[in-house]
């Protein structure tokens, strides 16, 4: 019972510390799980980690602690049970041993008692008897009468003696001195009886005696006494011990030869007496009493009457006893003599004469000398009478026993009675039993201890494992958490070093600008400073490769979100590639799908940069085929009807692959549907020299490249595709290389973009149907030609392919044999077998009612090597009556060949590459321009001018942007149709100047921008035009003029213009030093500046609040600006700016919030003044800042010349229309 | 004339160890290109400027760097303006410790941007004496009938 109930104990104690530890693992644990979660502060995690390990620690010491707890409370138990059985038993057996003590010592007690009692007993009846038989015997005068006395007193004594059995003897003693005696020898059961010869005594003696006197009687008696005993002659006559009859024949025996008489001397004053003796014929002590027998007158003593009693029973009752109960028991004498012992010891001293009563002390009985010894010790010689002694744990010899002593208070007698009984033997047992109980119960609970403390051991074992495991993973935590900050450091580290790089890289490109620009230099150190600068280039956009990658890894990339035309910024892109690609055959190709959304909102520098950096790639590793870039769009509600002819081919081409991709492209759909965003799938397919497959995932790491050999090659770092993936899955995309049939690589991609507005939207493919159109491409890249057609044949318009020179003459002599009848017959016209396909597509080209040619013809297919192109073009023009001419030219096609074609009258001209945009102006103004024309035909001639004009709109699309004389209100129509898209292309270039500082840039447009300085042709084919824009229209157009103009003199500052003439541009910075030189720099560019002092100036100057005179009272650098500048009288007539400089941090209001507030004046007026933000700050998360508060770029100072001009010019341009 | 060439040349030694030792950077050149006949004291108007401007910017400075609680946003703007305008006339040393000025600013590092001051004022008095070197033997130059060949 007591071990269930520590075990309660046990498991509650273990159950509070459990929950302890719980409690205290539970909370290291959450904050391990946020440890886990985010990248916590350093101090944070030092803290959970010491309270981790102090946690670790105090479960250690509470195992401790338990585990002692345990051991103390166990043996605390162990104690206290053995203490309480022990105590308990050992006091109830106690109690009962005292009882069976008591018990056993009462009855020889009783025994002696009786004994004593009935031998006075007997002795009173034998002295009452006596005296009756005497008193009846009155007078004794004769010999007979004596004897006849005699006779009676010996049957009368016989009686008393054969009635009790336990008599020793029974003597009467005359005072005449005869003896009578009955003595029973207990040791052989005879029966004497005893007598001195009678022949003695005479009755003169008797006489003498009767008449003696008491008060003599003392001095004589004892020497009459002894001469007596020696003088008479006994004898001793056996008895039958039954009947007393005689046996045998008295023997005379010497006088008290065997008993002792009890005589006068014994009863001195007549009282009774007792005693013990000392029998020299038993060896035990006797009791013996003895009473005077009185005459009748009382006056003399006739006889002494003796009774002896043997105290042999009392022994022998006391060894019965102790036969029973083990153990030892005496009775002694006040004195100390021994009367009766348990034991067989003699009790007589016999080795002194006559035998004397040994006393207790010196029994031959070890335990009762020792015990006799003990009480003597204890309690004096002198033992105190009613004095009782229990002692219960007495050490005897090599024994425990307990002593018990009892006084037995006799008259005349007083007996002491003490049993000595050993412990073994009452309580033998329970000690042996508590000893027992007390070996198991310790050893019982040293078993406990032991399994309780592996038990907690082992239970916390676990617990500590756990702990140590959890102190390992925080300091492993510890360890990453070190690692990743080392690895952040190495990010900030390329961030910042690249930023510090980027700085004097921008110093090297500008200074190589001037020194170019510089007339001064010989041919061969402009070659190498060309060279120089490409190289600078080239280190640049490494350097901006890095810094994106360091940028995106380090997290701090921000996607700009914003409207933007999809479609516009990647025919731009591929116009661009295409110019790259004149050099290498290869061909361009961009393949949109109609149902492309128009407007998309997302970071357009980046996905730009995401295909350029993919088509660079391509053109890079394809030395001759062709680079499309697919793009088609995933509509979350699909509809069947949108399913372009792309997809089709697709299936076609990848039948195996569709389902695959088709899985993803469904995975993908699920997760745009719930982000409400739409899933724009590009694809890049080359013809290049291909991935191998197994490096198909490695391609994006960084520093990847697929062939090692292909560095030594081609060059590069292997960043590029690195930046892609990064920026693709920035976008919530993918991208892989998919497995592609023949040569080359075909990069899969998807984008989720927000389409803005209403995406799906079929955008204006109006009216190219159904409108008799019949084009004939004659273009010389297969791939685009027939993409280009199969486009067209599905929006209705009837194509038909050429790819050479004699296939083009081939196809319009077919088609135009019947029309035109004037027989033409020219050099060229070698005739070839017309194929079958060709043949059904003319007749079914016949059977168009009123059909519109158009022909586009690449300028590739004339022969340009020789003059025979001019044949070639002469030829052609026979056919413009009968069909419009579309003439695809090349970047490089030289400027004779574009004046011959526009003294021809050719005005559509288009650059290439030739994508849908176009297409769709091209033919849009076709349609419209015939329809025109039908309005019109009854009218007058004037449609020859609106024809003229009509070209040189379309024309407008390829750069050359010419304003020809034209009727002004389509002038002005047309011109804004197309001015989005020409004002793209050069926005383009021009951002492609200001980009190389900025930090958002793609090689296309570095590349654009190289190629404005680098190739001289297209430049001079710009400015072969510029200059002759020199029609005096209305005032609306002057604007766009002078643009162009502006334009034209950055290309070359040298021709005395200055670029930003005419330029109002109003400075908000506080710093004077900036300010002055920020105004110089602007003035010197030909720009009129006013300069402001801070944020709320700058408003109060926009919103024209601010007077001329405030401006000369706030800043006296104002009056410096506008004392030096000439064109101020500009400024104060029209208080309108072209552009506003704005410093960030200004005191009063800061360029932020000056923006915000111009910006907000501007809501609903329709008017957007570029503001250009100037700051120290270099990181791109202020340039964030800037854009997001609705500034449109970004400087930094210090303010980098030709920087500022360029950024100033894209934005003045790009507003002002 | 012999005057007049050494004098060039001692001027364009003096310059060239300027951006040397780097005192200053490529904007002093791009300032110097600045200055033309229509303004033919730019340089020294807008290092004068400079002057004027980063001695009130430093007197502030050392004004709130001496209270008791210091408004580390106002010295950081003051940091921040004094940083534009020594970058602006390219004193690059001066810009350099503006930098590490503006770190302390933003860890609130007292004694750091005490230090700081200290070095700015120290840079700054240093670029003073060298720029007004330079513009004297400039002037010395002109009064000697040379000009400045750059």
């Amino acid at each position: 019972m007591a071990t269930t109930k520590f075990r309660h104990v046990f498991g509650r104690l273990w159950g509070f510390a459990t929950s302890c530890k719980k409690r205290t693992t539970s909370s290291s644990n959450s904050i391990g799980t946020r440890i886990l979660q985010r990248d916590v502060e350093k101090e944070e995690f030092q803290f959970a980690s010491t309270l981790c390990l102090s946690s670790y620690y105090s479960v250690f010491v509470v195992r401790l602690a338990i585990m002692v707890m345990l051991a103390i409370l166990i043996g605390l138990l162990t104690i206290l049970t053995w203490h309480f059985t022990k105590i308990y038993t050992t006091k109830s057996l106690n109690s009962l041993a005292y009882d069976l003590r008591y018990e056993l010592l009462q009855r020889p007690i009783l025994r002696m008692w009786n004994i004593l009692n009935s031998t006075s007993e007997i002795t009173i009846a034998q002295v009452k008897l006596s005296q009756y038989v005497i008193r009846s015997h009155g007078n004794l005068t004769t010999q007979e009468d004596q004897v006849e006395m005699y006779e009676a007193m010996r049957a009368v004594t016989w009686a008393l003696f054969a009635s009790r059995k336990a008599l020793n003897s029974i003597t009467v003693k005359y005072n005449n001195g005869f003896v009578q005696a009955f003595h029973r020898d207990i040791k052989d059961n005879n029966t004497f009886y005893i007598y001195s010869d009678l022949a003695n005594y005479s009755i003169g003696a008797s006489g003498y005696n009767s008449e003696l006197n008491y008060s003599s009687l003392s001095s004589q008696e004892s020497s009459w006494n002894d001469n007596d005993n020696k003088s008479t002659v006994w004898y001793r006559q056996p008895l039958d011990p039954v009947t007393g009859e005689k046996i045998e024949k008295a023997m005379q025996i010497a006088p008290e030869d065997s008993i002792h008489i009890a005589g006068l001397s014994q009863v001195p004053d007549g009282v009774a007496s007792w005693r013990v003796a000392v029998s020299k014929f038993t060896d035990s002590p006797l009791l013996s009493a003895a009473l005077p027998v009185w005459d009748s007158s009382n006056k003399s003593i006739v006889a002494v009457v003796g009774v002896t009693t043997a105290l042999y029973s009392v022994g022998q009752l006391m060894k019965e006893l102790v036969e029973l109960h083990s153990g030892h028991m005496y009775l002694t004498s006040l004195e100390g003599y021994l009367l009766a012992t348990s034991t067989d010891a003699p009790l007589l001293d016999n080795s002194t004469q006559p035998p004397k009563l040994k006393m207790a002390v010196d029994c031959e009985n070890e335990v009762i000398r020792l015990g006799a010894e003990y009480l003597r010790r204890s309690s004096g010689n002198k033992f105190p009478p009613s004095h009782e002694v229990h002692v219960a744990n007495v050490r005897l010899g090599h024994d425990r026993y307990y002593i018990d002593s009892f006084f037995l208070n006799l008259k005349r007698l007083p007996l002491v009675g003490v049993i000595i009984i050993p412990r073994k033997h009452i309580l033998g047992q329970v000690d042996e039993r508590a000893f027992k109980t007390l070996v198991i119960l310790i050893s019982a609970s040293m078993c406990i201890i032991v399994i309780g403390w592996v038990c907690i051991l082992i239970l916390t074992n676990g617990v500590s494992k756990e702990m140590k495991l959890r102190a390992e993973l925080i300091s492993q935590l510890e360890a990453r958490r070190k690692a990743e900050a080392s690895s952040n450091y190495k990010s900030q580290f390329l961030a910042n070093m690249s930023h510090e790089l980027r700085t004097p890289m921008a110093a090297i490109i500008g200074l190589l600008d001037i020194l170019m620009s510089d007339d001064c230099l010989t041919n061969e150190q402009c070659a190498t400073v060309t060279q120089i600068r490409k190289c600078s280039t080239a280190l640049l956009r490494l350097l901006n490769n890095i810094l994106d990658i360091s940028k995106v890894e380090s997290g701090k990339l921000v996607l700009e979100d914003a409207e933007f035309d999809l479609g516009r910024e990647l025919e731009g892109l591929v116009d661009m590639f295409s110019v790259q690609c004149i050099n290498h055959s290869v061909e361009t190709v961009l393949d949109l799908s109609d149902d492309m959304p128009k407007l998309v909102r997302g970071d357009s520098a980046r996905v730009v940069q995401i295909f350029a950096n993919l088509i660079n790639n391509s053109i890079k590793f394809t030395p001759s085929g062709h680079v499309i870039l697919r793009g088609w769009f995933e509509n979350p509600n699909p509809c069947s009807d949108n399913a372009n002819f792309l997809m089709e081919e697709k299936k076609l081409q990848y039948a195996q692959k569709t389902i695959r991709a088709k899985q993803h492209e469904n995975h993908a759909k699920r997760t745009s549907e719930r982000d409400k965003k739409a899933v724009l799938w590009f694809e890049v397919d080359d013809t290049g020299c291909g991935i191998d497959p197994s490096k198909w995932d490695s391609v994006f790491e960084s520093f990847e490249q697929a062939d090692p050999s292909t560095t030594r090659l081609h060059g590069g770092t292997g960043l590029g595709l690195c930046i892609v993936r990064s920026l693709v899955n920035k976008m919530g995309g993918e991208i892989k290389v998919v497995k592609k049939e023949g040569p080359g690589t075909l990069m899969r991609l998807y984008l989720r973009l927000d389409t803005a507005g209403d995406a799906t939207e079929q955008h204006c493919l109006v009216d190219i149907a159904n409108n008799g159109l019949v084009v004939l491409l004659a273009l010389h890249g297969n791939m685009g030609r027939s993409i280009t057609s199969k486009w067209l044949q599905k929006n209705g318009v009837f194509t038909m392919e050429a790819s050479e020179w004699n296939g083009l003459t081939q196809i319009l002599r077919e088609l135009f044999h019947a029309r035109s009848s004037a027989g033409i017959n020219n050099g060229f016209d070698v005739h070839y077998p017309i194929p079958e396909s060709l043949k059904s597509r003319l007749l079914s080209i016949q059977e168009i009612r009123n059909p519109v040619f158009v022909i586009a013809v690449d300028i590739g297919l004339l022969d340009l090597s020789t003059d025979i192109w001019k044949e070639q073009l002469n030829f052609l023009h026979r056919y413009l009556g009968l069909a419009k001419f579309i003439w695809v030219l090349n970047h490089d096609t030289s400027n004779t060949i574009k004046l011959e074609l526009r003294r021809k009258g050719h005005m559509m001209t288009v650059n290439k590459p030739l994508y849908k945009a176009k297409i769709v102006h091209i033919l849009e103004e076709v349609i419209k321009e015939r329809n025109h024309e039908m309005q019109k035909k009854n009218m007058d001639e004037l449609h020859e001018s609106d024809y003229t004009h009509c070209d040189a709109a379309s024309s407008d699309d390829s750069d050359i942007s010419e304003s020809a004389p034209c009727n002004p209100v389509s002038s002005t129509e047309k011109f804004e149709q197309f001015d989005l898209l020409s004002r793209y292309r050069i926005n383009n270039c021009l951002i492609g100047l200001t980009d190389e500082h900025s930090e958002v840039k793609t090689p296309r447009k570095e590349d654009s921008c190289q190629n404005n300085h680098n190739s001289p042709k297209s430049m001079s084919a710009e400015q072969a035009y510029f200059p002759r824009e020199a029609h005096q229209g209305e005032d609306s157009e002057r604007r766009g003029k002078e643009e162009h103009r502006i334009i034209g003199g950055l290309a070359r500052p040298a021709n005395g213009k200055k670029s930003l003439e005419g330029l109002r541009i109003l400075l908000a910075e506080d710093t004077p030093v900036i300010q002055r030189v920020a105004t110089i720099m602007l003035e010197k560019m030909g720009a009129s500046v006013v300069a402001v002092g801070d944020g709320q100036q700058a408003v109060d100057a926009l919103n024209g609040m601010l007077g001329v005179e405030d401006f000369r009272r706030d800043s006296n650098l104002n009056e410096r600006n506008t004392r030096s500048s000439s064109p101020q009288t500009e400024i104060l007539s029209s208080p309108s700016y072209d552009l506003v400089l704005m410093d960030c941090q200004m005191p009063k209001m800061d360029g932020y919030e000056a923006t915000k507030a111009i910006r907000k004046s501007e809501v609903g007026s329709g008017v957007h003044i570029p503001i250009v933000a100037l700051t120290a700050h270099a990181m791109s998360c202020d340039e964030a800042k800037c854009l997001e508060v609705g500034m449109d770029a970004y400087l930094t100072k210090p303010i980098d010349f030709k920087l500022m001009e360029s950024t100033i010019l894209s934005l003045t341009r790009r507003t002002t229309s | 004339m012999d005057v007049v060439t050494q004098m060039q040349r001692q001027l364009l030694q003096y310059t060239s160890s300027l951006f040397k030792e780097g005192f200053l950077d490529d904007q002093f050149n791009q300032l110097q290109q600045l200055q033309d006949e229509s303004n033919p004291e730019f340089v020294v108007e807008v290092v004068t400027l400079f002057f004027e401007d980063a001695e009130r910017l430093l007197n502030e400075l050392s004004k709130s760097l001496e209270q008791e609680s210091i408004d580390f946003r106002r010295v950081d703007a003051h940091v921040h303006q004094l940083k534009g305008s020594s970058s602006s006339i390219g004193a690059q040393r001066v810009q350099r410790v503006c930098i590490a000025f503006k770190n302390f600013c933003e860890q609130q590092n007292v004694e750091g941007c005490l230090k700081s001051l200290q070095e700015i004022k120290q840079e700054y008095s240093l670029v003073k004496t060298k720029l007004e070197t330079l513009f004297k033997m400039e002037k010395q130059l002109f009064a000697a009938g040379g000009s400045v060949s750059r």
